[in-house]
This record gives C-alpha cells, sequence and structure tokens, in this order.
C-alpha cells in the first residue's frame, strides 16, 4: 500500500510517469544535483525519452536514497543518482539502502586530491572534520604514524596526539580557512581541486587516494603521479602499507571514491538495457563528453556490467576486521557516532571472478 | 539584454511579493528555464535582475500584511507594519524602498566596481572575527526583544533549541529529531518565518474579518517617504554599511544583516520608541536589504564561496549556464562582470522607479478586507514552504511552526527574537567549535578586529538589555 501510494504521489509531483525520473538526496544546486542535471540533459536525446530531476533533500543525502529503496525502486522508470557520501553512510550509518539490490547503470570512479601549505609541518596537519574526511584521517595518521605498530590502538593514539581536527566547518568555510592559513591541509576533488587549490601559490599538493581498478588495487593517478599515498608512506617508511588499519582505509576509500557519482536501478528494471545503451552512446558522443567534461571534469566511465563489477569489488572489501576498525577509529579518534552493521559482513560474497586474487592491492 | 533585464525584474518582484518566498524561493524555481536562454550571458543578467527585484520587492508584504516577504524583510516588519495599521503604508513602504535601493545602487557600485581588490580584505576576517560577528548578531537580539524580558528570554532559548535540531556537528548524527528522519537537516527557514508570521496575521485578520488599516487619503505619502529617506539617511547609510560588511562575509548574510541594522537603528536613538510604527526602524533595516545581496556576490564570484543561501543556488544556475565562479578563466571574462552588473543595477533602479510609482496603489490593499485576499495568500505562503522536499513533511512542519506562532503572538512571546536565536543557532555552534580548536586566548588577543567586536559586544548586549521597550511581539 505505501508503495502504491508513493508511486501515486511521483506520478502527481511529476508531469508524466511516462518519463524517466531521476532521484536526487540533495535540494536543487547542490553538487550532485548539479551533475544529475548535466547527465540527464546530454543522456535524454539517446534515451529519446525525457528525464525529469526530482530532488529529495535531507540529512546528510540518507532519506532521498531511504525512498527510493523502500518505496520508487519498484518503478521501472526510476533512477537513483548518489554519491560517494551515500558510500560512506551506508558503511556506518542506519541507512535502509544496499547497493546489492540494485543493478549499475553507470558509475565514475574518480579520485580525491589532498593539498597542504607550502612550508607547513604535516606531522602536525590542521584539518577540517565530518564523514566525509574519514578517509583523509586514515590517510594523514597512515603517513605521520607510520608502520611502528599496525594496530588500531597505535594510530587512534597517534591521531589524537599529533592532528587538529576542527569539527563545524561547512566546505566554503574549510576553502576560506585553508586560504587564510588557518587549516594547513584540505582536500577537494579533481575538478575542485584544479579550482580552489591549484591557483593558491601558497598550496601544494600532498597526496591522493589513487584510483581504484578492477582488480581491487589502487594505481597512482597520472594527472599527479607520485603522490598516492601508499607510495609516499612506502618512501617514508621503506615498506608499503599494510595491516588492519590499512585495510579499513581502503574500505573506506574506495566506498566513497569509487562511486563518487553512480546511476542505480532495481534489480530486474525492464528499462535497464535500454538506459545502459543510452549512456554508453552518450559516453561515445564527443559532444556530449565535451558538454559533460566542461562542467564537472573528467572522470572515468564505469557503463552497465562494469559498474556492477566495480560495485562487487567494493562489496568485498568488507570484512568483519576492516569494518570493525573503520567504526572504532570513526568513534575513538574522530568522535562520530557511527555503528557497527553485522548484516553487511554477513552478506557480502565474494564474486567469482575475484575469488582467488588478493584484494589487499 | 532589455527584455531579460525586464523579465527577469518582473518575476522578481512577483516572487519578492510573495510572503515567506524572496530571492532563493525564486531562484531554485529557474532550474528548469536555463537551457532556453540561448545566450549564456543574458541568463547572468535575468538571475541578477531577479535577486535586485525581489529583495525590494519583499518588503510589500512585511509592511502592508505583517507577513515578512522572506526572512531578511522581517526586521522591516516591525516598525512597518505598524505605520501601515496607521494608514501611512505609501509612506513606510516608499522610504523603505528608496532606502533599499540607493542602497543596493551605492553598494551595488562598490562592489561591481572594486571586485579584485576584496580578496585581500577577505583574508583580514579570520574564525574568531567570524564568531565575534555572530555573537555581535545575538547581542543584537535583545533589541528585538519585547519588554516582557522573561518571555523573550524564552523564545531565544526556543529559538536556539529549535535551530539546533538537526545534525549534530561534531558526531554527525541526528540531534533531537525524536526519531523523524526529517528532521535530520533541521528545520527548514521558510516554515518557520512563515508560521511565525504569517499565519498568525492571516488568522487573526480572518478571526477579526477585518482590513489591515482604516481608509486612508494616499496624497503626499510619497513624496513624505522620500523625504523621511533623506532625512534620516545616517540610519540609511549606517544600515546599509552593517549590511554590506554581513553579505561580504561568507554565510552570515540573510537575516542577520537586517536584524543587525535594525538593532543599531535602536541602539543608536536611544531616546526614540520602536516597534509601534517609527520610520527610522524601517529605513535602519532596509539599508541592509540590497547592499547585503550585493556583496554577497564577493565572495561567491571571487572564491566560488556562497555568501548566503540565495548567493548558492546562483552558483549552480550559473553553473548551467557554463560559469563557474571562482574560477580564474571567469575573472578575464569581462562580458560576464558587464552582465552581472547591468542586471543588478538597472534591476535595482527599474524596481525602485516601478515600485515608487505604484506604491500608492499598491498599499490600498492595506484598506481591503482580509477575506478578499486570505486564500490567495494561504496558497502562495504554502507553496514556498513545500518547495523543500514537497512532501507532507513540510506541510506538517509548517503547522506546527504555525501553532508556534501563534502561541507566541497571543502570549506575547517575542517572536523577532525566536527567530533571530534559530538563526544564528547553528552558526555560534559550529564557529565556537571551530574557535576553540583552532585558537588560545594568547593567539586571539593578537587579533585587534577580534578585540574590538568583543568590546562591542559586551557593549551591546548591556544596552540591548537596557533598552528593551519593544512591543512587538
Amino acid at each position: 500500500m505505501k508503495k502504491l501510494i508513493a508511486l501515486c504521489l511521483m506520478a502527481f509531483t511529476t508531469s508524466a510517469l511516462a518519463d524517466y525520473v531521476f532521484v536526487v538526496p540533495q535540494k536543487p544546486g547542490a553538487g550532485t544535483s548539479q551533475w544529475a542535471a548535466i547527465i540527464a540533459e546530454q543522456l535524454e536525446p539517446f534515451l529519446g525519452e525525457k528525464i525529469h530531476i526530482k530532488h529529495i533533500p535531507g540529512a546528510r543525502d540518507i532519506p532521498g536514497f531511504n525512498e527510493f529503496h523502500n518505496s520508487l525502486r519498484v518503478s521501472d522508470k526510476i533512477v537513483m543518482v548518489s554519491h560517494g557520501g551515500n558510500g560512506v553512510s551506508f558503511l556506518q550509518e542506519n541507512v535502509d539502502y544496499d547497493y546489492n539490490d540494485y543493478d549499475s547503470i553507470g558509475l565514475m570512479n574518480l579520485n580525491i586530491i589532498a593539498g597542504k601549505a607550502i612550508g607547513a609541518d604535516m606531522t602536525h596537519p590542521i584539518f577540517a572534520a565530518g564523514s566525509g574526511m574519514v578517509p583523509e584521517a586514515f590517510a594523514m595518521a597512515l603517513l605521520i604514524c607510520g608502520n611502528k605498530s599496525t594496530s588500531i590502538d597505535y594510530y587512534i593514539a597517534c591521531f589524537g596526539e599529533h592532528v587538529t581536527w576542527v569539527n563545524g566547518m561547512s566546505g566554503g568555510e574549510r576553502r576560506l580557512a585553508f586560504k587564510r592559513g588557518e587549516l594547513n591541509g584540505t582536500r577537494e576533488n579533481p575538478a575542485a581541486y584544479k579550482k580552489h587549490v591549484e591557483p593558491n601559490d601558497k598550496a601544494e599538493i600532498w597526496f591522493h587516494h589513487g584510483i581504484l581498478q578492477a582488480d581491487g588495487s589502487h594505481a597512482d593517478d597520472p594527472n599527479y603521479p607520485g603522490f598516492q599515498l601508499e607510495i609516499l608512506f612506502e618512501e617514508l617508511w621503506d615498506a608499503p602499507p599494510s595491516g588492519e588499519f590499512y585495510d579499513a582505509y581502503k574500505l573506506v576509500k574506495s566506498f566513497r571514491d569509487g562511486m563518487q557519482k553512480a546511476l542505480w536501478v532495481n534489480k530486474g528494471n525492464q528499462n535497464t538495457f535500454a538506459l545502459r545503451n543510452a549512456l554508453h552512446q552518450m559516453s561515445l558522443d564527443p559532444d556530449a563528453v565535451a558538454a559533460i567534461e566542461a562542467k564537472v571534469g573528467k572522470y572515468e566511465w564505469k557503463i552497465g556490467d562494469e559498474g556492477n563489477a566495480h560495485r562487487d569489488t567494493l562489496m568485498s572489501f568488507i570484512t568483519e576486521d576492516a569494518l570493525r576498525n573503520l567504526i572504532r577509529f570513526n568513534t575513538e579518534a574522530l568522535g562520530l557516532a557511527s555503528i557497527f552493521k553485522d548484516h553487511l559482513v554477513i552478506e557480502v560474497e565474494v564474486p567469482t571472478q575475484l575469488e582467488g586474487t588478493d584484494l589487499r592491492g | 539584454m532589455i527584455i531579460a533585464l525586464l523579465l527577469g525584474t518582473l518575476y522578481g518582484l512577483i516572487i519578492g511579493l510573495i510572503p515567506a518566498a524572496g530571492a532563493t524561493t525564486g531562484l531554485v524555481v529557474l532550474f528548469g528555464f536555463m537551457s532556453y536562454f540561448s545566450d549564456p550571458y543574458l541568463g547572468v543578467i535575468f538571475c541578477m535582475a531577479v535577486v535586485a527585484a525581489s529583495t525590494t520587492g519583499d518588503t510589500y508584504s512585511g509592511i502592508l500584511l505583517g507577513i515578512p516577504g522572506a526572512n531578511s524583510a522581517a526586521a522591516t516588519m516591525v516598525d512597518g507594519h505598524p505605520l501601515a495599521k496607521q494608514g501611512k503604508a505609501t509612506y513606510a513602504l516608499t522610504a523603505a524602498i528608496t532606502t533599499s535601493t540607493v542602497n543596493g545602487l551605492l553598494w551595488g557600485t562598490l562592489t561591481f566596481a572594486l571586485l579584485p581588490w576584496y580578496t585581500k580584505l577577505m583574508m583580514v576576517f579570520g574564525v574568531p572575527e567570524m564568531w565575534a560577528f555572530v555573537m555581535l548578531a545575538l547581542a543584537c537580539v535583545g533589541f528585538v526583544s519585547n519588554k516582557f524580558w522573561i518571555r523573550s528570554l524564552m523564545a531565544i532559548l526556543i529559538g536556539l533549541f529549535l535551530g539546533s535540531i538537526g545534525t549534530n556537528p561534531v558526531t554527525n548524527a541526528d540531534r533531537w529529531t525524536f526519531g523523524w528522519e526529517y528532521l535530520g537537516a533541521g528545520i527548514q527557514i521558510m516554515p518557520m518565518v512563515a508560521g511565525l508570521f504569517a499565519f498568525p496575521e492571516i488568522l487573526d485578520g480572518w478571526r477579526k474579518q477585518d482590513r489591515t488599516a482604516i481608509a486612508h487619503n494616499t496624497k503626499g505619502q510619497t513624496l513624505d517617504g522620500i523625504k523621511a529617506a533623506w532625512k534620516y539617511r545616517w540610519d540609511s547609510i549606517r544600515g546599509g554599511a552593517i549590511g554590506a560588511f554581513i553579505g561580504f562575509l561568507p554565510g552570515l548574510g540573510g537575516a542577520m544583516g537586517d536584524w543587525m541594522a535594525y538593532g543599531s537603528a535602536v541602539a543608536a536613538n536611544p531616546k526614540e520608541e520602536f516597534g509601534k510604527g517609527n520610520i527610522r526602524g524601517v529605513i535602519g533595516s532596509e539599508g541592509a536589504n540590497n547592499s547585503q545581496k550585493a556583496t554577497s556576490m564577493i565572495p561567491t564570484v571571487l572564491f566560488g564561496i556562497p555568501g548566503a543561501s540565495f548567493a548558492a543556488v546562483l552558483m549552480a544556475l550559473f553553473m548551467t549556464l557554463g560559469f563557474e565562479l571562482g574560477t580564474p578563466d571567469l575573472a578575464y571574462d569581462t562580458r560576464f562582470f558587464d552582465s552581472l552588473t547591468f542586471g543588478f543595477m538597472w534591476a535595482t533602479v527599474l524596481v525602485g522607479i516601478l515600485c515608487i510609482v505604484f506604491n500608492r496603489y499598491i498599499s490600498k490593499i492595506s484598506s481591503w478586507p482580509y477575506k478578499y485576499y486570505f486564500p490567495i495568500l494561504v496558497v502562495f505562503i504554502t507553496w514556498a514552504c513545500a518547495q523543500y522536499t514537497g512532501g507532507w513533511e513540510d506541510y506538517a512542519i509548517l503547522i506546527l511552526c504555525s501553532a508556534l506562532g501563534v502561541f507566541c503572538k497571543a502570549y506575547k512571546y517575542s517572536r523577532p527574537a525566536l527567530l533571530m536565536a534559530f538563526i544564528l543557532a547553528i552558526k555560534v555552534e559550529t564557529l565556537t567549535l571551530q574557535l576553540s580548536a583552532l585558537y588560545t586566548i594568547d593567539t586571539l588577543m593578537t587579533r585587534p578586529i577580534f578585540i574590538i567586536l568583543i568590546i562591542t559586544i559586551i557593549a551591546m548586549a548591556a544596552l540591548s538589555i537596557r533598552k528593551n521597550k519593544l512591543e512587538y511581539a
């Protein structure tokens, strides 16, 4: 009954149920809303049908995705637009949605770049806090604290000793505080990094997280070669990063960056093929690609089954230890109210194509 | 170019006239229409005209109906609406719009002509100065509280509590949401403004089956309004400067500038009575109105960091037109800057002239019995408040906020104080967290602007407690 009412409401609020609806979990104007609008505009001619954007904003962009999961996804015309923050929330918060229940239409796999003030002492970073900054917290703890111990307790203590974690900063406040020198480190996606950090003559690259590969490893970013965390760690500490803390880092960074922007439909959706095909055609069209890249930057697309395989690779990172350590670091070092969701560990099955491979990169 | 300007001005004016809607609402609606601009620079002119016109237009419902057009116009209403009740609506409107237009032009010129110069100035204001400005605004709450000081204190506490509902900035978990997921993102500003101010006034008018003002002669009021704007020019300039400065500081804009400007007008005129129809209260707060819209463009254009909520939406609209604010390339696009300036400045002039010419006719609405326009008002306000999710939750929050507004009005709990505390709550909390993480007492003592602001806060707080005479609730 609830599903029926929700569908009736959707039909009422959008002009025609026959058209496609992109559900965005944000207000108009926010980052993913802008991305969805641009993709919808470019995709429409290849799909041959209108696409409406339905905004369902809410705290930490969770309610919109929950609504898609709980009621909207039964419609073959409804597509969910998600972002990296949804991936992090999936790991550590009470959410209803579950990526295992959907098919990927396509997703953008990207990298996040951290910048620092030139000459700053990065053994004592001053960094804006927030759940979106968790992978950076792990990365800086690895770089600063090294491999004297691989235990989670060691990193929690070391992080508290070295890092000034500044709570309550919005993205805009963070950017200004970094420009003013109140923060000595910051992080951005590649497009925003080019806009906010590269033109700043007092800033330089600190590290990046690398780009997730099909085999589960992370590759160096050709735009910022030599600054991948794993490379810097090895240079500093004479051995590649490993151990339980590093596994938790890989888990959280992959869920945020590996699905930075993604389109999902319910499993068994009748229009999956048409949507994937349209996205594929769009990705081959130079004009469409140029229009998208001009507005949102150049990112790698994973379309159709490739997107599903990418999702499965991410799911394979969820081990009980990695998840527990992520939650412990979040709560004890960062003060976040994260929860351990044991059902995530139980649900995950290693996909056949990944069996026997070393998923730890 | 002219057509884009005219259409933007008219659309902005209509949005401004709708109670509880403002520039942000007006801009959000435009997302589906941006692709119709064949030349993106025309889109820039159109959007800037919407911003300028809606800001001027939202004065009407505040003064005529006692319902703020947007949260920022609520300060104008405190003295503007009593003037309308006395049959001086045209006088109040003309004084407000003249002040708003002059300050818009003055600060618009200073903003757009000297845009690159502000980069260095902005670097001087760090977390301590931002924190001190927010605390200064909080000290100004005393000026908008009423003479029932215990009830005003209660109103402030309720406002702070309601403003802190949502996500805890430290733990990132829901706080005081009572298990209602919708509240995780906090109570939205539009239903709060509409609930506190709009529905109590509408219900009151409906219940009394009355009109706002007795039939009155509007002759001469237009000229008197212009004269008042000149006579009290220092209130206007001071309000404009406060608004401009608040607009310049990212994230602070909106209602804070207007209320601070209103508070400063009260503080600067200790022998006068406010809240019962003092034109200086109208002029003081209206000075801040357009000036802060102009200066909000500084951080938005230079750094791609929105100066206020409307600027965040504007930034996204410009992005759909192909202009990415805050990028170095844009600094060399003179046509873009010309379009920004043209749209804002000419729309300010145009809407100013239109409003002043037609004020005496528009203000006749205050002589009409409520029953003639009550249903239209309800429809428009409800529409504006349901722009967040469009779901039943938006309506439920509007009903709850309206119940709070009716209660506050009936029992003399200061609604302006409650609204201002609500708006400031999260800023006070997050900036205090930032300040305590980044600074110590010793490092704060090396910042002269911060020290001056702290001294001002203490003086303002003391003065606001002593000067607490408003009857408006």
